[in-house]
């Protein structure tokens, strides 16, 4: 299974990009992103911009995963869970600044995922997945009982967002986005440093052929297991903040269907592409958002066909055919220019 | 060098935005217009499921009885009313609780809801309440039972408003354990709410002076009871209670049907809507006991308002819609007292107000806690029913100092 989905990205990959260093081009679409980020909670309400930017980073450590080493995994609901949970009781019981939380709780999600991530990264495939899953579902009924300290399917209200005493950021979503956005940034940059990396390029090796890695002597399962572990405190620091956002975690954060969902945003926004993530989130949060008070009673219906046909129309995503359209149309003029 | 350039632009960018958020102030609280109403005109937020499993029990057709209130209100006070514009907005929140969360902000911030009615899910239902304590905007909640809501996350601006999970225990279980069904067998399902059911059926069976043989408890969800239902019934037990909840109660009964008990011992449910009877069928619930908060055919007062309700729904009112057109009604009866929509005063003609309407008998909004407590009713489901919807029999009407006991002493306002 992996081999297949994998085997559609790989050809994107061994091309050198477009964009190189020195084209100007690049640090445009980088400001222009970074306008975005800074803009957006003026053009969406902002407690909806933070979920677009967690979901996103969120869909971007699955992509770390699924994109450029090849593994499917159907658990990372217990990463991003699992942290919301234990940055909502460290900010509840030690009252510290919700950064300081937040980071506890991306920390817990690494310690979780290296025991997880040492069982599972010897199966590949569905077989992974099943594996991730059976983990995450262990840990939504250990949370489910766990009631004295989680609030059982009450879930954990109230987690506090105590940040230096600066009155505006805890109380007023407006600004609190910017601090949430800036501890989300750190993550995206975390994944875009380990993607550019030689780090990076072995677990490219691994994915296409693990042989010869293997062959070349790289220890795959070694390279699997931190990469799952990275990949695990990016979904808890994506987790923690959404939980300090919205000030609970409840049991739907442990849910299987927080696992599917966030496949669908990577899948929207195009494997293998890293900045998918955010597009894919962008669509479907604000989708979610806004269909919520449309009145239509179908919520599952639209997702579902928008999914379907993104996935027969556009099978890189959004972000890879937007970024094959425009390397196609970069060569054809290269092309023309050495006529 | 390349990070070190991506670095300087996000430091820049970063200072940037904070500069911008400082001088542009989007966020920032405004303040209250020269008007008695803010904005002129009242905003009800109604936030509930209208997709999935409570659709039916409350869904969009608390929208209709929500509107009924205004054309009633408008009707009686004509042109001395103090909300002459009155606005019902919606939001579906899907049963999740960040959902919810989010849309009720947007709600009292962008939509300026003055007030947020029904809210079932319990993880939902508590998030709101952190909201409407934060934005000190009121909140009653109707859809969800969890007694949290007037215990530890009780606040000011929160009201609960038709029923909880201590009342049913209350309403079940001490009065069929009264009526002579002294011997109990439990099967619950091993999550929170199963357990605090459990919990607080087996206090009331023993207050009552009955005996609880067993408590059983069955993995949750499951669609196997098998076992657990062949164990319930040793020991020859009165009544078997059943603390499973939507689809897990429709399958229980289902298997309870099939085996050989039924007939032969009582059938008594912890939490049931007359939508789950109507979408399993009458005959699969025939005899089983169960508390309900209002029932449409319970008396003329009802069925007449029932009656209006079909007309514009064309379906019967459970006892959700009942109670959010009398939540709605009496805010805005509030309103009018007072004359201003502002929050704080309209919690103070709020509190300790006594009420009878078609919802609430012998109704009180209990001050200590927020719960508005009220006679509730045992229920029997019939073996067949003369017309749609038409399922139960109201075998005992519960008194609200009964059915309610003391306030909860988990809560403090302040």
């Amino acid at each position: 299974m992996s081999e297949q989905m994998t085997a559609k990205v790989d050809v994107d990959l061994a091309q050198p990009s477009i964009l190189s260093r020195r084209n100007p081009l690049r640090y445009v679409m980088l400001l222009a992103g970074l306008a975005v980020l800074v803009m957006l909670p003026y053009w969406i309400y902002p407690p909806v911009a933070m979920d677009i930017l967690c979901w996103g980073l969120f869909a971007i450590s699955v992509d770390l995963l699924l994109g450029f080493t090849g593994l499917l995994s159907f658990g990372h609901a217990a990463f991003w869970g699992g942290s919301a949970y234990c940055t909502g009781l460290i900010a509840t019981h030690w009252g510290v600044p919700f950064p300081v939380a937040v980071i506890g709780g991306a920390v817990f999600a690494m310690l979780i995922a290296w025991p997880i991530g040492y069982l599972s990264v010897r199966r590949t495939g569905i077989y992974f997945a099943m594996v991730t899953l059976a983990f995450a579902q262990m840990l939504y009924f250990i949370a489910n009982q766990a009631r004295d300290l989680t609030g059982g399917e009450n879930g954990l209200q109230g987690i506090p967002r105590n940040f230096f005493g600066i009155e505006a950021v805890e109380t007023d979503p407006f600004y609190f986005y910017y601090v949430g956005a800036a501890m989300i940034l750190v993550g995206i940059l975390v994944a875009w440093r380990v993607v550019n990396s030689p780090f990076g390029r072995v677990l490219t090796a691994v994915r296409d052929n693990p042989a010869r890695a293997r062959a070349l002597g790289y220890d795959v399962e070694r390279y699997k297991i931190t990469v799952f572990i990275i990949s695990a405190g990016l979904a808890g620091l994506a987790g923690g903040v959404f939980a300090v956002s919205h000030q609970f975690a409840s049991l739907q954060e442990l849910m299987w269907t927080t696992s599917g969902k966030v496949v669908l945003i990577t899948v929207l926004g195009g494997i293998g592409t890293l900045w998918g993530g955010l597009v894919g989130a962008g669509v479907v949060v604000t989708l979610e958002d806004y269909l919520a008070s449309s009145g239509f009673e179908g919520i599952g219906l639209i997702t579902g066909t928008i999914f379907v046909v993104i996935v027969l129309l556009f099978r890189h995503g959004i972000w890879g055919t937007a970024r094959n359209v425009l390397r196609r149309y970069v060569l054809e003029r290269r092309g023309r220019q050495r006529d | 060098m390349r990070s070190r350039t991506v670095q300087g632009t996000v430091a820049i960018a970063a200072t940037a935005s904070l500069a911008l958020a400082a001088c542009g102030g989007a966020g920032g609280p405004q303040s209250g217009g020269s008007s008695k109403l803010t904005d002129d005109k009242l905003v009800i937020g109604l936030l509930n499921d209208q997709s999935g499993v409570y659709k039916d029990l409350s869904g969009p057709n608390s929208k209709v009885a929500i509107e009924m209130a205004i054309e009633d209100y408008k009707a009686k006070y004509g042109d001395k009313a103090v909300a002459k514009d009155i606005e019902v907005v919606t939001a579906d929140h899907q049963n999740k609780a960040d959902i919810a969360n989010s849309k009720a902000q947007e709600m009292y911030d962008r939509q300026k809801a003055d007030i947020i009615l029904d809210v079932p899910n319990s993880a939902a239902a508590l998030a709101v309440a952190t909201q409407a304590k934060n934005k000190k905007k009121l909140y009653i909640n109707i859809g969800a039972g969890t007694t949290a809501l007037t215990g530890a996350s009780c606040n000011k601006y929160t009201f609960h408003w038709a029923y909880n999970t201590s009342v049913l225990a209350r309403g079940t279980a001490g009065t069929i354990t009264k009526a002579g069904g002294k011997k109990w067998n439990i099967v619950y399902p091993d999550y929170a709410f199963g357990q605090d059911m459990n919990k607080s059926f087996t206090k009331e069976i023993t207050t009552a002076g009955g005996t609880v043989g067993q408590s059983i408890a069955s993995p949750f969800p499951s669609d196997n009871f098998a076992t657990f239902i062949t164990k319930a019934g040793e020991g020859d037990p009165d009544v078997i209670g059943s603390m499973h909840a939507g689809g897990d109660l429709i399958n229980f009964v289902k298997q309870f049907n099939q085996s050989s008990l039924k007939g032969k011992v009582q059938l008594a449910v912890g939490l049931m809507f007359i939508t789950d009877i109507h979408s399993l069928g009458v005959d699969q619930f025939a005899g089983t006991q169960f508390t309900d908060a209002w029932y449409w055919n319970f008396d003329a007062q009802n069925k007449k308002w029932a009656d209006r309700f079909k007309e514009k729904t064309n379906t019967r009112p459970s006892f959700a819609h009942a109670a959010n057109y009398s939540a709605a009604m009496n805010y805005l009866e509030a309103v009018q007292e007072a004359g201003t929509d502002d929050a704080d005063t309209i919690v103070g003609k709020l509190e300790g107000k006594k009420i009878n309407d078609v919802f609430l008998r012998n109704g009180e909004i209990r001050k200590a806690d927020h719960a508005v407590i009220h006679d509730v009713y045992l229920a029997k489901v019939k073996s067949s029913a003369p017309e749609e919807w038409d399922y139960e029999d109201i075998e005992k009407t519960i008194p609200a100092s009964e059915a309610y006991g003391e306030a909860n002493p988990a809560c403090s306002m302040s």
